[in-house]
């Protein structure tokens, strides 16, 4: 189990899903950016949230995903950006979840909210936000001074406390 | 591979917890702040606590509802948020139909298809505009009728069909 867990490779793949989950981020954040009123309706079909929760959350997740998305890019406070994306992704495994077992029938916002017959909301999209859970989780512990701006500001700091006074 | 750490992984220790909880807090305030000034400040931005319902396409197992008619020159016809049936023939959808326009063929004698009525649910739109041939009796108000029983919501049909939705189409195109 010890040895499973100090494996060299984890870097590397902790990297590789840093990335993967970044670009999914940035991807998913842009219609929602572009088009509040679209996500605000996308929100409110799960009818889950109060009435008075839909248009603050349309106004505010997207742009948590942009950030969750940016810090993952260049490796800037990855763990609190694996963090957020943990968060946004039980968030929406429970939305949809609800929405699944309601049998609602309907897309689930989550990318471009474009008329969405061919990709509507089932046990294989629970399925998928749990993976991306799961990358978030495994990020969030493995990919230990990351490639990024943290390393780079560690090495800095690390110099600086080492030159002579 | 050169450049990443391949030091030994070490549990996370609670200290980093907190630091991560506490990073991830500030992106959050700050995200708020952000979107808040952002929706604020965009000429298409949405109010802070929405006051109505929103009309969403849910299709219901128990609901039911009427189709009512819509002039053909009515804004909320040429609306992003409304989705545009055509109860026509494929034949006539080829041969003019609205940008957008989705073609679901109105039978007298067949029920519209499950798929159908999915792929109308689905679509993420405000409200369901049919149009048929604007004949009496019209398709496009029998398929309103139809798919507002199957639980479709905010349902209307262009009163005069088809024929009517041209001129006013080419109308707004002279505009």
């Amino acid at each position: 189990m010890r040895a499973l867990f100090n494996w060299r490779g984890h870097a590397i793949f902790a990297l590789a899903a840093r990335l993967y989950l970044a670009a999914i981020f940035l991807f998913a954040c842009w219609h929602k950016i572009l088009e509040p009123a679209a996500f605000a309706l996308d929100i409110a079909t799960y009818q889950i949230l109060p009435l008075g929760l839909v248009n603050p959350l349309a106004i505010v997740l997207p742009w948590v995903e942009l950030a969750a998305g940016l810090m993952l890019l260049s490796g800037f406070r990855t763990r609190a950006a694996a963090l957020l994306v943990a968060g946004m992704m039980v968030m929406f495994t429970v939305a949809i979840s609800i929405a699944v077992a309601k049998g609602l029938d309907m897309s689930c916002g989550c990318f471009a909210s474009q008329g969405s017959a061919e990709d509507p909301i089932s046990w294989r999209t629970i399925l998928r936000d749990a993976s991306w859970l799961f990358l978030a989780a495994y990020v969030f512990i493995f990919d230990r001074r990351p490639l990024g701006l943290d390393r780079l500001y560690r090495r800095r700091k690390s110099a600086a406390t080492q030159e002579p006074s | 591979m050169p450049g990443i750490e391949s030091a030994a992984v070490r549990p996370v220790p609670l200290h980093s917890l907190r630091v991560a909880v506490r990073d991830a807090l500030l992106v959050l305030v700050a995200c708020a702040a952000v979107g808040a000034a952002t929706n604020a400040l965009r000429p298409g931005g949405i109010a802070f606590v929405q006051r109505s319902e929103y009309e969403i396409l849910v299709p219901c197992p128990e609901g039911s509802g009427d189709a009512h008619a819509i002039q053909a020159d009515d804004p909320t016809v040429w609306d992003t948020r409304t989705l545009l049936v055509d109860a026509r023939s494929a034949v006539e959808h080829q041969r003019w139909h609205p940008t957008g326009a989705i073609a679901v063929p109105f039978d007298y004698l067949e029920p519209t298809s499950p798929e159908q009525v999915r792929r109308i649910a689905s679509s993420g739109a405000g409200r369901v505009v049919v149009f048929g041939d604007g004949n009496n009796p019209d398709s496009g108000e029998q398929l309103a009728r139809e798919i507002a029983g199957k639980g479709i919501r905010n349902v209307r049909f262009v009163e005069g069909g088809a024929p009517l939705l041209e001129k006013a189409a080419a109308v707004r195109g002279a505009r």
